[in-house]
């Protein structure tokens, strides 16, 4: 573990009134994790990077599942090579987004049922008007995650052809996922 | 194709729930039927979404166990596990052994309890009231443990990263040898009861088949997904805790139907019954906590971790930003999956069926929607 | 003089209380011993004036009858919410058998007499729950099951959690627990069945407040029929 200086990396306050002014952060400094990954990870690493090629900008892993990053336009390419090549990635095990403020990540976490493996794509996408091309036509299960990633974060999915809201309804103002949403605070009384 | 005079026909709608006493909670579904026949369905769900994930990312880690006792609210402790695992992954601690035998213990008779609550649910959703009192008769001896060791029926709070929050009491374990002789006679009558009754068999035999390339991709787990012939088992495919020390055998299905489905969960209680038993005897003794803060902190990162609910692949995706409240927590919910596999199973089967087969997936609104 | 209810005249009834005399035309009266609101012993009738003049015969205000009997058949609405309905049905299931008290539960709203709310109410749910509070017949009754339905409870900081079902329909009972024992939600059946018996006693025809409370529904009706006719 590597100790790095409390502030740096430190995401933005939450919530619109906090933001005017810098954060002070009190505690203990924050440790950042080594990943690492395991001897049964080296290999799925291995096969995950022969697979994508030069489609991974970036790559590690914990344990047993690496990840590796792709861009976000080419993420349904890199999805499509990592079901119908040697891994046979054939189940969209979790796919969530993830707001860091700056942009939003979009995270897939592939399984395979034939060879027991798992992995992790990512995609960043820009804070503003994030979108990224649907992965309905290779998982079925997509179509949920992608419905629920549009109501939570507002990201949009070309390809998808039923975005209508799945957990909130219609009418609903904003995007509640995101750290900017304002929760409710609590009352004494 | 009929030789007959064509006629037009208009489809209908016809509108489930989202208050329906066959829904199993607060779930929609429209279907669209010709005739008795069903065209499409659509699930409408969010009716209970309450952000956990959301409020997961202000509370704090020890707070956040609560949330998610009330995820699925039918097997609290099989969450509470998922969650403490993502916990100890990211903190990069172990759980001492006798901890570990515990928790096991636990789930695994909250397991049982969960399948006891679907079979008996079930059997109502088809039309027969007697098996619903006998699981819950079998049920409410479970409860009784849970509350004589967690301290509550349901919202246990019981476990912790690093361990569990107290010992057992002292007669636990001539308890539970006492509890599983007793719900291995009510599943077992139960079984008898249901399982091979010809009325049974005849609604759920060749209903909702989904064959395992599609239910795979749906993202089913669990005895829904194992119905239809695939071995995915997270027990077995990515061991956790003590589950390599025990000896059992994870059934498989082979048709992909309600009945292979409801089958499944049956023999699934049996197995879990022997696992309780083999624990009980291998129970060490020792710490049930380990060693180290009390306040969990855990160092910057993401990890991704899952178990094996009842329902099936329980995930959880967590990140932290090296404070003491996750960055993001994401749950891998397994009714959710299932739920997506309702379409397939549904369209070109009979109204009357649309109801067996989704009683056969065990759906919990509270992981659904969360 | 006191009679044995085996050596009486014919038409006596098996149990006669000790302290009950007959008097030569065959009929009862009381002694006077233990007082006129004295319960009676074991499966003796408790002591009424009545049976002086008319033995078998009782009188009571209309109300008090009806409330004594939709008090003793609630028949409540299968609707479970979340986490507490599983404790909902566990208290209707064999152990404890909730039908002791009369109460049934029933799948429709139309032959419904009171609501459980079993669970957080979400704000996507709040139209549906009070669609159906209107579906069901007067007189109604709404039990706010633990601490979501009551509050919002862990939940309250929640974006889509309402706080409270309070703030869609009228609460009659709270029940407070994460979720309830069983036994918790048999104690609000019982205090329900006493609240239905003293409102009927307290029931007055020219009381004020029935006008407000009726004009109280009228507005929510109207704020329903609204919503309906734009949906």
């Amino acid at each position: 573990m590597t100790e790095q200086d409390p502030l740096a990396g430190q995401p933005e306050a939450k919530g619109p009134e906090a933001s005017a002014e810098k954060p002070v952060r009190h505690g203990p400094p924050i440790v950042v994790a080594e990943e690492q990954l395991n001897e049964r990870g080296e290999q799925t690493a291995e096969q995950l990077a022969r697979t994508l090629g030069a489609l991974a900008l970036d790559a590690a892993g914990r344990d047993d599942t690496p990840w590796a990053r792709v861009d976000a336009s080419q993420l349904h390419r890199a999805a499509e090579k990592c079901r119908d090549g040697e891994m046979g990635m054939d189940m969209l095990n979790l796919m969530l987004a993830v707001d860091w403020v700056d942009r939003i990540q979009m995270i897939y976490v592939l399984y395979s049922t034939t060879n027991n493996r798992k992995a992790i794509l990512k995609a960043d996408l820009p804070a503003e008007a994030p979108k990224i091309s649907s992965v309905t036509d290779l998982w079925e299960a997509g179509s949920w995650y992608e419905r629920e990633a549009h109501d939570l974060f507002g990201v949009e999915f070309p390809g998808n052809s039923d975005m209508s809201p799945l957990l909130l309804y219609e009418g609903f103002e904003g995007h509640p996922g995101l750290k900017s949403y304002p929760l409710n605070d609590y009352e004494e009384w | 194709m009929s030789t007959g005079p064509q006629f037009d026909s208009v489809d209908m709608m016809l509108n489930m729930g989202p208050q329906h006493p066959a829904t199993h909670g607060v779930f929609r579904m429209v279907l669209t039927v010709d005739g008795e026949r069903v065209v499409d369905v659509t699930p409408h769900i969010g009716y209970l979404h309450r952000g956990t994930e959301r409020l997961a990312e202000v509370e704090s880690y020890g707070q956040v166990i609560t949330l998610f006792d009330r995820v699925d609210y039918i097997s609290n402790l099989n969450n509470e596990l998922a969650f403490v695992r993502a916990g100890e992954k990211i903190m990069e601690v172990d759980a001492p052994e006798r901890a570990q035998y515990i928790r096991v213990i636990l789930a695994e008779l909250n397991r049982v309890a969960s399948h006891l609550l679907f079979i008996g649910t079930y059997a109502i959703d088809l039309g027969a009231m007697t098996p619903v009192m006998y699981c819950f008769r079998e049920r409410e001896r479970i409860e009784n443990l849970f509350e004589h060791v967690t301290g509550a029926r349901m919202m246990h709070n019981y476990m912790r990263i690093g361990g569990v929050k107290s010992d057992v009491p002292d007669d636990f374990v001539p308890w539970v040898h006492r509890l599983i002789g007793d719900v291995r006679k009510g599943v077992e009558e139960t079984d008898k009861l249901l399982s091979t009754n010809e009325v049974f068999l005849g609604r759920t035999r060749g209903v909702g088949i989904i064959d395992g390339p599609m239910a795979v991709s749906c993202g089913l787990s669990g005895p829904s997904l194992r119905g239809s012939g695939i071995a995915y088992d997270v027990r077995k495919d990515d061991p956790y805790e003590i589950y390599p020390y025990l000896n059992y055998k994870v059934p498989v299905g082979e048709n992909g139907d309600c009945w292979d489905r409801y089958y499944l969960r049956v023999l699934e209680c049996y197995e879990s019954l022997s696992m309780i038993e083999q624990c009980l005897n291998q129970l060490p003794d020792g710490p049930i906590m380990a060693a180290g803060r009390r306040i969990a902190r855990p160092p910057a990162g993401e990890v991704f971790s899952h178990s094996e609910n009842p329902r099936g692949d329980l995930g959880v995706y967590l990140i932290s930003d090296g404070s003491d409240k996750p960055y993001r927590v994401k749950i891998r919910p397994p009714s959710f999956c299932n739920l997506i596999g309702l379409r397939p199973m549904t369209i070109g089967s009979y109204i009357a069926d649309a109801v067996a087969i989704l009683g056969s997936l065990d759906i919990v609104l509270g992981e659904v929607d969360r | 003089m006191a009679v044995d209810a085996n050596n009486g005249a014919q038409n006596l009834p098996l149990f006669v209380p000790q302290k009950w005399e007959r008097e030569e035309g065959g009929r009862f009266f009381h002694t006077g011993e233990g007082g006129d609101d004295s319960l009676g012993k074991g499966n003796h009738p408790a002591p009424n004036r009545i049976n002086n003049v008319a033995p078998g015969v009782i009188t009571a205000k209309l109300d008090d009858l009806i409330a004594m009997g939709r008090s003793n058949s609630l028949w409540t609405l299968t609707f479970g919410l979340a986490c507490c309905a599983i404790e909902m049905i566990s208290t209707h299931m064999a152990h404890h058998d909730f039908d002791r008290f009369g109460i049934v539960t029933w799948p429709s709203p139309r032959q419904a007499d009171v609501m459980i709310i079993a669970g957080t109410v979400v704000k996507k749910m709040a139209e549906p729950i009070r669609l159906l509070y209107e579906q069901m017949p007067d007189p109604k009754w709404v039990i706010a099951m633990g601490t979501c339905a009551t509050s919002g409870g862990p939940y309250y900081r929640s974006y889509s959690v309402v706080m409270g079902v309070d703030h869609i329909i009228p609460v009659d009972i709270y029940v407070p627990g994460c979720p309830p024992r069983p036994e918790a939600l048999m104690d609000a059946f019982l205090k329900l069945q006493t609240k239905i018996k003293s409102d009927a006693k307290n029931h007055q025809i020219d009381d004020l407040s029935e006008h407000t409370a009726a004009a109280s529904v009228a507005e929510v009706t109207s704020a329903t029929a609204t919503v309906e006719e734009s949906a």
